[in-house]
């Protein structure tokens, strides 16, 4: 292995990567949307605030506490509906997904529950939903703890039960923290594959090769030029995807020894994946085939965009096969669970998986004989 | 890597031969691309391999280049086994491969830096540039050259290293008639330094004004070898006089010279001699005649003709693309 001749490659190749547009954007960019698409649609805003429609037909002093208490939180906007229409053709009528109704004689089964013959007796309030609706079981569920709490003043006892929160992480977390490590450890994935690949398939479709193997470069300077030309990419694409995350999401993760180590590991991986499968793709044409073919099962079966966990049990099997799996446990053990020995597991296999390809690879790869 | 190098006497005049190939066979499966061949290349001079396409110059080419490994036969470069030390034959060859190509978005004069670099070579690339007549498109991406440009481009790569023979592999392959003239302008500015060239190429002209020696090469084995000169009079029995509207009686006369006139129409007689002698004999038979003649044409015998009679008697010759 020459330092010189590596150098002369990394030169080339930064060169002509700069040169092609198209290039650096699916390296650098593409990822980078996908962050922002995807943490636009799936981050929740820090006030969850629905429309409530209400139709008071009490307008009393108890129907008054009610709204107030539903107005209280941060939840719900109230709007009042007129009284005199009927409730289910006014929801329809109008695309409501939730309609409150409160009985004209609301304040009077109060005061009864309370005194007289009924007592003990629930008060019933109604309410007109849409079933079809997919955000309507939120709503229920807001209404059902509101009017809980509100059931609990009135009664003035105070709860048999009470739930506590305890997080398994260290800090709050959202989605958004979950799929940036996905998303890094996606980007470097397809930039190896696909820039190995369709290297490969150039230097012998266009007899390249054919020149190189007349010169003192050896094989290992070019492997060696590969995986240093991956790294930088790598490393460049990561900051990128940390940068847009924290200024436009505010997404913090754990940055330590661990992030460079387990990207060294992911380009090693990758790029002997690509040296193996490049006897399958000899033109520029079956090369982004071959690569295609390979990068969306991994990506979408080894917990990217979204936990593997939802999948079924034979794929989740599946799933931990695939050494993208491992480097997204890995990169989410070290960057939002902290987790050394979790890290190191799933960073362990990753490098067991990245050696046995990379050996296997090299043997693989050709470099005489070019034609 | 360390190289070795063995200046123990630098640059004593190589008197040895440059490249000897002995008895190489390369097979591809139960075909014989090349099949049992020797030859020496002298050095300083220029060598061509001239066979129709599938013949097996390249494949001989890229054996001796050390691209392919033998199937058999040795091949030794400056004193060198190619197949045993390959890493100090490239040092000291340079090679423009078939179809040569560089990296596209590369400029030219990046490429010829990329390839110093790897050589180790700190070649003057202006002056390379200068030989290859490329200073103007120092700057101008890879893929945006012409045919003949990137054809001088890989000469000028091929020389990065100082090499001590180089190897043109087809280099006018596609070109258009200007653009190898001016690769054959670059060729004899190589054999004026008395660089050692092998050169394999399907056009006779390119081998007949260039080489020095000439082997022809078919269906994997070598029908001739020998200097342009030489093989076209071994192999080229005749020159043609071709009188042109000279009088019909001539023929006649022609014939009682001992010759035979084909008549060719318009008048013209063809007439096949063997020396200038012969030439000569007739015009002043003609000129004492006092019959007209119109012009005159003699054609000395090419490299076309030994090259198509030697690759025809091959068999299987004749379903192979001819040389255009």
């Amino acid at each position: 292995m020459t330092p010189r001749i590596i150098a002369a490659n990394l030169g080339v190749r930064l060169r002509s990567f700069y040169r092609e547009r198209s290039a650096m954007f699916f390296t650098f960019a593409f990822p980078v949307i996908l962050v922002l698409v995807f943490g636009t649609i799936f981050t929740k805003p820090e006030h969850l605030n629905l429309d409530l429609r209400v139709q008071d037909n009490s307008r009393s002093e108890a129907s008054a506490r009610l709204l107030g208490a539903l107005a209280a939180g941060d939840a719900f906007t109230v709007t009042p509906v007129p009284v005199d229409v009927d409730a289910t053709q006014y929801a329809k009528e109008h695309g409501l997904n939730l309609l409150l109704v409160i009985p004209k004689d609301f304040e009077a089964l109060q005061q009864q529950r309370v005194t007289g013959p009924r007592a003990g007796v629930p008060v019933p309030l109604t309410y007109v939903y849409d079933p079809s609706s997919t955000s309507v079981d939120t709503k229920i569920r807001l209404l059902d703890t509101i009017v809980a709490a509100a059931n609990q003043q009135a009664t003035g006892s105070p709860p048999a039960i009470r739930l506590v929160a305890a997080s398994i992480l260290p800090e709050r977390y959202r989605f958004i923290e979950f799929f940036v490590p996905g998303i890094i450890a996606m980007a470097i994935m397809t930039s190896c594959l696909s820039n190995v690949l369709n290297m490969n398939a150039e230097l012998r479709q266009k007899g390249i090769l054919r020149k190189l193997a007349t010169t003192p470069i050896t094989r290992a300077d070019w492997l060696a030029s590969s995986i240093v030309y991956q790294l930088i990419l790598s490393v460049v694409s990561t900051v990128a995807i940390l940068l847009v995350s924290y200024f436009v999401f505010d997404v913090r993760l754990h940055i330590g020894i661990w992030l460079p180590l387990i990207l060294f590991v992911e380009v090693i991986a990758f790029v002997g994946i690509g040296m193996l499968l490049t006897p399958f793709a000899k033109e520029a044409e079956s090369a982004s085939a071959v690569a295609n073919a390979f990068l969306f099962p991994m990506m979408f079966l080894s917990g990217t965009f979204f936990p593997v966990e939802m999948m079924p049990a034979f794929l989740q099997a599946f799933a931990k096969l695939l050494p993208l799996y491992y480097v997204n446990e890995a990169l989410r053990a070290a960057m939002i669970f902290v987790d050394d020995a979790a890290t190191l597991r799933s960073l362990g296999v990753t490098a067991a998986f990245a050696a046995v390809v990379f050996v296997a690879g090299t043997f693989r790869t050709r470099w005489d004989e070019g034609t | 890597m360390p190289v070795p190098r063995q200046r123990s006497a630098p640059s004593v005049p190589d008197t040895g031969p440059a490249i000897v190939v002995d008895r190489l066979c390369k097979r591809y499966g139960a075909f014989r691309a090349v099949d049992d061949i020797s030859f020496t290349v002298r050095s300083g001079e220029v060598f061509a391999f001239l066979g129709p396409n599938g013949a097996g110059k390249s494949t001989t080419a890229e054996v001796i280049e050390t691209i392919r490994a033998p199937t058999s036969g040795t091949v030794t470069v400056l004193g060198m086994d190619v197949t045993k030390r390959k890493a100090d034959v490239v040092r000291r060859i340079g090679v423009l491969p078939q179809n040569f190509s560089s990296f596209d978005r590369i400029t030219v004069r990046e490429s010829l830096q990329y390839y110093a670099r790897v050589f180790g070579s700190r070649a003057d690339i202006d002056a390379l540039m200068d030989l290859t007549n490329l200073r103007d498109k120092s700057a101008a991406l890879f893929n945006t050259l012409s045919g003949g440009l990137k054809q001088r481009l890989g000469i000028a790569v091929a020389l990065v290293c100082d090499p001590e023979i180089v190897f043109l592999d087809e280099p006018t392959t596609g070109l258009d008639p200007h653009a190898r003239r001016q690769v054959w302008e670059v060729l004899k500015g190589l054999k004026r330094r008395g660089k050692t060239v092998f050169l394999t190429t399907h056009y006779m002209e390119e081998a007949e004004l260039l080489a020095d020696t000439v082997a022809i090469i078919s269906n994997g084995r070598i029908v001739a070898i020998d200097s342009p000169a030489r093989l076209t009079e071994k192999h080229a029995e005749q020159m043609r006089l071709t009188l042109k509207s000279i009088d019909p009686a001539a023929a006649g006369l022609i014939r009682n010279l001992g010759f035979s006139p084909i008549p060719m129409g318009d008048d013209d007689l063809c007439v096949p001699v063997k020396t200038p002698g012969d030439v000569h004999r007739i015009l002043e038979a003609i000129q004492r005649s006092g019959l007209a003649l119109g012009g005159l044409d003699v054609r000395k015998p090419n490299l076309e003709e030994v090259f198509l009679k030697l690759t025809s008697e091959s068999p299987a010759a004749g379903d192979r693309d001819r040389a255009a």
